[in-house]
């Protein structure tokens, strides 16, 4: 997936921020099948930015362009479309249902990438199968951003956005899902953008962007 | 890329499950029930009682007229009544709207009947009556009934009487005496019928009820009875005598008109005066009643079909000449008026009820989906369809509204089969328990109830992203 950004300038960051930034107000291309990290501090807007890539804002000015298309011109049913086949998020609030356990949770997408390794394989993998059982509300937050990586993981996608992922991983989990996602990437033919507070994850990243 | 539906729908709806607004909805579906219930009932007896009251109608094309009959009964004794000229007649028939007209004979001789409601054998007691009986061309009849036919020697005379004579007995002389029981149309014309002619009772025949009509307000036999019986049993009445004056003074007792016709060719016939019986000193000449003879003997009462009811202009001349006009059974107007009046509250109290109950449910169901706002969020942003996740709220919505309707179903129906049952102990049979008007109705309704509900549903999942 190629996605630009003309102009790009999202309404609540500061007049201060913009002018500082690499990514605000200029002109990017993200190129396709590339793995980004995008890596600031708190509140310069990495959030913003996965979130309206994801169809969840429209208050920013400029364009984002997905495979040249205007992403504002695009309709509710286009969005349902891109969520359900072409972009997979790891939100940084995770979004898991906390009354379900995590087996259903894995089970609850609206549809399967077939390229995917399954539940047991990934869950092992990242250490966390023997939660699979147990209620999501019960699990800490590793274990919790671990499911939710794999949730992502196990949605079919040509852009997976990953929004501070790895904020309660140690570095050697941090290290299985790293190589999972890359894995799980690289099998789809998919692009990667990862925002982070500062460290770098042990991804290979085909461009580095400080905002 | 190769994707597989996977989703398990069982973990939708788990997801989706939270705790829903259990007052709300127990309003919503109790208006709902009240409203539909209401509504369901409303237009079923709407319809039943359209159908009962159109079989059981008065026609309002058919009435009768008479000369008004005037004074008290001092002053009426001895008059004839008035009968129509030819030149009425010939009017009346010329009017607009009138479509045809014809006249009423009437018995020229006593009658008494004995009726025998139990049969003449055991131990049954008669109903005496001093009665009349009428005749009109059989055009005019509501229906000619398979017996209606009478030729001479025929063993039964049949006999038609309103309806609306079988319910005087049924519900005024029945309950009241303990010998009379009350009567179906059928066991009503299984009565055997005693009907005694002449002052003295010279002769007896048998008599059967063989019809009720619902358009003529008179006790109706054939007309060739009646033409039979009159030349029979027919007695000259006393208006028919008339002093004869010769030369200016009373000749004999009174004389018959015919026996006057009789002298026509004796001498100085044309010159000889007559007066009436009640009043001798009333002398006219004698050509007054020869020319009455010549002419036909007109009804005093007659029957008139008119293309529509009565038209305003009919009216002002049936009150211009002085005749007295007779709607047969116009009350039911009245009925059907009140009864409209009723279910048109009936069917806005209904309607009223489930717009509210539709409204209510829309708002339940707004927080319904508010309630599990948060999880409904969360399956859009993973890429579940907003139809996907209405669904789930729309499923359970179906389920609730069916159970309402089933619920209307059998509160409406019970409560219609009691109605049914208390009609009938006022003797109105009403058949069908639920039309297919109603169903049809009902269909409809849920249709429009549903699609609102989805309408709603889908917005308030719209909304969420």
């Amino acid at each position: 997936m190629l996605i630009e950004l003309q102009n790009l300038i999202p309404e609540p960051i500061p007049q201060k921020i913009v002018e500082a930034s690499k990514v605000w107000g200029t002109n990017l291309r993200f190129e396709t099948n590339s793995n980004i990290l995008v890596s600031a501090q708190s509140g310069m807007g990495k959030s913003t930015l996965l979130h309206i890539i994801y169809g969840l804002r429209k208050d920013y000015s400029g364009k984002l362009l997905i495979d040249e298309n205007n992403i504002r011109k695009h309709s509710y049913q286009e969005w349902e479309n891109l969520r359900k086949q072409s972009i997979s998020m790891v939100f940084q609030d995770l979004r898991l249902f906390q009354h379900l356990t995590a087996r259903q949770n894995l089970q609850l997408i609206p549809k399967v990438n077939a390229s995917s390794p399954s539940i047991e394989e990934m869950t092992a993998q990242l250490g966390v199968e023997n939660c699979l059982d147990q209620s999501v509300f019960t699990l800490s937050h590793g274990q919790r951003q671990r499911i939710a990586i794999i949730r992502a993981l196990r949605k079919p996608f040509r852009l997976l956005l990953l929004d501070e992922p790895f904020s309660h991983l140690d570095e050697e989990n941090q290290k299985y899902a790293s190589r999972l996602i890359q894995e799980v990437i690289k099998a789809n033919n998919a692009g990667l953008i990862l925002s982070s507070l500062g460290a770098s994850p042990a991804l290979s990243f085909d461009q580095q962007i400080s905002l | 890329m190769i994707v597989k539906p996977s989703f398990n729908k069982s973990i939708l709806q788990t997801c989706l499950q939270v705790t829903s607004p259990r007052k709300e909805l127990i309003i919503a579906s109790l208006g709902c029930l009240i409203g539909t219930t209401l509504l369901l009932l409303a237009l079923q007896l709407y319809q039943d009682a359209q159908s009962y009251l159109k079989e059981n109608e008065g026609p309002k094309n058919y009435f009768t007229i008479n000369k008004k009959v005037e004074g008290g009964a001092l002053v009426n004794l001895g008059k004839k009544e008035e009968s129509f000229s030819k030149e009425e007649l010939d009017n009346i028939r010329n009017l607009d709207g009138v479509k045809r007209i014809g006249g009423f004979t009437r018995n020229q001789f006593p009658l008494t009947l004995y009726i025998w409601p139990t049969g003449k054998i055991g131990l049954g007691a008669a109903a005496k009556t001093d009665l009349f009986f009428e005749s009109i061309p059989d055009e005019f009849l509501d229906f000619i009934p398979e017996e209606w036919d009478w030729e001479e020697n025929s063993s039964l005379i049949p006999i038609m009487v309103p309806k609306f004579y079988l319910d005087l007995w049924n519900f005024g002389l029945a309950p009241s005496r303990v010998e009379y029981p009350s009567l179906s149309n059928e066991a009503a014309t299984g009565m055997p019928i005693e009907v005694f002619i002449g002052k003295n009772r010279e002769a007896t025949l048998d008599g059967r009820f063989v019809a009720f009509s619902k358009r003529i307000n008179s006790v109706l036999v054939p007309e060739s009875f009646l033409t039979w019986a009159n030349k029979r049993f027919g007695q000259p009445d006393s208006g028919d005598f008339y002093f004869l004056w010769k030369e200016g003074a009373i000749d004999g007792p009174p004389h018959s008109r015919e026996q006057i016709l009789e002298m026509k060719n004796e001498p100085g016939f044309a010159s000889w005066e007559v007066s009436p019986l009640n009043n001798p000193a009333d002398r006219s000449p004698i050509s007054s009643i020869t020319r009455i003879l010549d002419k036909e003997i007109q009804p005093s009462r007659i029957i008139l079909e008119v293309v529509d009811s009565p038209s305003p202009a009919l009216l002002q001349f049936i009150k211009d000449q002085g005749y007295e006009l007779n709607r047969e059974f116009p009350k039911q107007d009245l009925i059907k008026k009140v009864l409209i009046g009723l279910f048109i509250g009936v069917i806005g109290i209904g309607t009223l009820l489930s717009l509210l109950s539709i409204a209510t449910f829309a708002s339940s169901y707004r927080l319904v989906i508010a309630k599990s706002a948060e999880h409904a969020r969360n399956l859009l942003l993973l890429g579940f369809s907003n139809q996907q996740i209405s669904q789930v709220f729309f499923a359970s919505f179906t389920r609730l509204f069916f159970v309402i309707l089933i619920l209307t179903l059998v509160v409406g129906l019970s409560g219609k089969s009691i109605i049914i049952e208390r009609a009938r102990e006022i003797g109105i049979t009403i058949n069908e328990l639920v039309s297919l008007n109603t169903i049809f109705f009902l269909v409809l309704y849920a249709i429009v109830f549903l699609f609102i509900n989805k309408r709603v549903i889908d917005r308030s999942i719209h909304d969420l992203l």
